[in-house]
């Protein structure tokens, strides 16, 4: 019997990536032409990612939402103002982004943004604790280091300046490429390098007590 | 000075972002480098460390109910179309200006051009063009210089002679031979990718004028921009039939073209005419050595629809 191979084609990744272009191509088109059913399905192979992205920056699901929706309404009102010069991808992290950035600086500003409330007693309690862990396995003690964990790394993070702070997220939790980074934010690969060590030096000083 | 530069890049180091050669570099200081063998341990430590606390994935509620409402949003929402893109975007523009140095110098001198042909009209027509208080005041954004000032002896009046650029405005039907020209002009010429796509969408639908084919197959060949190129594709493909110019651009932006969208449109367009010789000929090569995985497969499954050649 003959057995299936578990070696992974090394181009199917890239023929992978070449048809999701074509059909983004494709679906672009049709949809600056007002086909709102090919837009919404664009949306589809994007949506995940935003929205991931969205709620790590933003910290709630309700700010997560919303710079989801604003994100999308703009692209589906710039749609024909697309030029094919980057990619789908890279013009919907563009607009996603400014939008965290701008929800970054406000709430920079604003300092009761922060998910941390009040309880009944008066004494503060973070949101983030209250989440609770549903990972297999997981026991009381652990839990509780796991959050205290998070807890102190959102605070690093949270020092960290609007655009350290993004250029770190997409690096480290959403694995892109610097030189993508740099196209995204409007700005060149040795500029992110650049943030990028920054940014990590600074967490590094933060949390120098953890390691 | 090796120390430093090393510690500079263990950040990029760990997150496989350094170049081949200076990760040689690294990789052999460190063998000999204890401080910075530790260091690198420390970095690699700490990225650890922050690796445990992931990134949260939304929910399938919240995925489903950002989806649900997008949806109502997008009901009431206008897309950004055509008519959009025909609006004046002035920072679009700017961005063009910026990256084409060849293009701002051509506007500059057409836009000094314009003025001495302006003031050139003063000079031959002093009544009419000397400013006076009854001739209608050009807007300060039109003027682009002013060439002398003078004063009549012993009156109080002042003559001042000034360069304007204008844009002028034309309307008509796409039939009307002075649009067609213009569109025309502005599929070859423009500097602005927006204005020739407008313009090769509306000339799609004069295909049977020679002179607009023949605008379409210059777009389809030499337009930098891929959307406009599809566009004059969708313009050309009824034509491939007829039309053996227009066949060979098809078939040259099927061999050629950089954009996969583009090859695999063209690809569709020349079905009809698959058992022609010189398609035949390019559908081989495909099949037998394309780089795209899809465009070698399409064109083994359309030779294979092929009746066998004696």
């Amino acid at each position: 019997m003959e057995k299936v191979s578990g070696i992974r084609d090394p181009t199917r990744g890239r023929m992978a990536g070449q048809e999701r272009r074509i059909d983004d191509t494709i679906l672009i088109r049709e949809a600056q032409r007002g086909n709102r059913g090919a837009f919404e399905e664009l949306v589809r192979h994007y949506d995940q990612a935003v929205l991931r992205l969205a709620l790590h920056l933003t910290g709630t699901e309700h700010d997560a939402q919303d710079v989801y929706q604003d994100a999308f309404l703009k692209a589906y009102k710039n749609i024909g103002s697309f030029r094919f010069e980057c990619s789908f991808y890279t013009w919907i992290y563009r607009i996603v982004t400014n939008l965290c950035l701008d929800h970054l600086r406000k709430k920079t500003v604003r300092k009761e943004d922060a998910p941390v409330v009040k309880d009944a007693s008066g004494g503060e309690y973070d949101l983030l604790d209250q989440v609770p862990d549903g990972r297999a396995g997981a026991n009381p003690e652990r839990d509780l280091m796991r959050r205290q964990l998070g807890a102190r790394i959102s605070g690093a993070l949270e020092k960290l300046t609007p655009r350290e702070r993004m250029v770190f997220e997409l690096k480290h939790y959403h694995g892109l490429k610097l030189r993508t980074v740099g196209e995204i934010l409007h700005t060149t690969e040795e500029t992110a390098k650049n943030t990028l060590f920054r940014a990590t030096q600074k967490l590094r000083g933060q949390l120098a007590d953890m390691r | 000075m090796k120390c430093e530069w090393v510690r500079e890049n263990i950040t990029l180091q760990v997150y496989g972002e350094l170049a081949d050669d200076a990760r040689h570099e690294l990789e052999q200081h460190i063998a000999r480098c204890a401080d910075c063998a530790t260091e690198l341990k420390v970095e690699q430590e700490f990225h650890a460390l922050l690796s445990q606390e992931r990134a949260a994935e939304p929910t399938a509620n919240l995925l489903a109910a950002s989806r649900m409402k997008l949806q109502e949003a997008l009901e009431t929402a206008e897309p950004g179309g055509f008519w959009r893109r025909l609006t004046f975007d002035p920072a679009n523009w700017l961005r063009q200006v910026r990256f084409s140095p060849a293009l701002a110098s051509a506007i500059l001198i057409l836009g000094f051009a314009g003025g001495l042909g302006t003031s050139y009209r003063v000079f031959g027509h002093p009544a009419s063009g000397v400013a006076t208080g009854t001739t209608p005041a050009a807007t300060e954004s039109s003027i682009t210089g002013i060439q002398s000032i003078t004063q009549e002896p012993g009156t109080n009046q002042i003559a001042i002679k000034y360069d304007t650029v204008s844009t002028l405005e034309t309307q008509g039907s796409l039939n009307d031979q002075r649009i067609q020209q213009l569109l025309l002009f502005a599929a070859r010429n423009n500097y602005n990718s927006g204005v020739r796509m407008d313009s090769v969408d509306l000339l799609t639908k004069k295909p049977d004028v020679s002179q607009v084919r023949d605008a379409l197959i210059y777009a389809l060949r030499y337009d930098t921009n891929p959307g406009v190129r599809l566009k004059a594709l969708d313009g050309l493909g009824g034509f491939v039939k007829d039309d053996v110019h227009v066949r060979d651009a098809v078939l040259e932006a099927l061999v050629n073209d950089s954009n996969p969208g583009v090859r695999t449109e063209a690809l569709r367009w020349i079905e009809p005419v698959k058992a022609d010789g010189s398609v035949r000929g390019v559908l081989m090569t495909l099949a037998a050595k394309d780089q795209s995985q899809y465009i070698k497969s399409q064109a083994r499954t359309m030779l294979a629809q092929l009746p066998e050649i004696d």
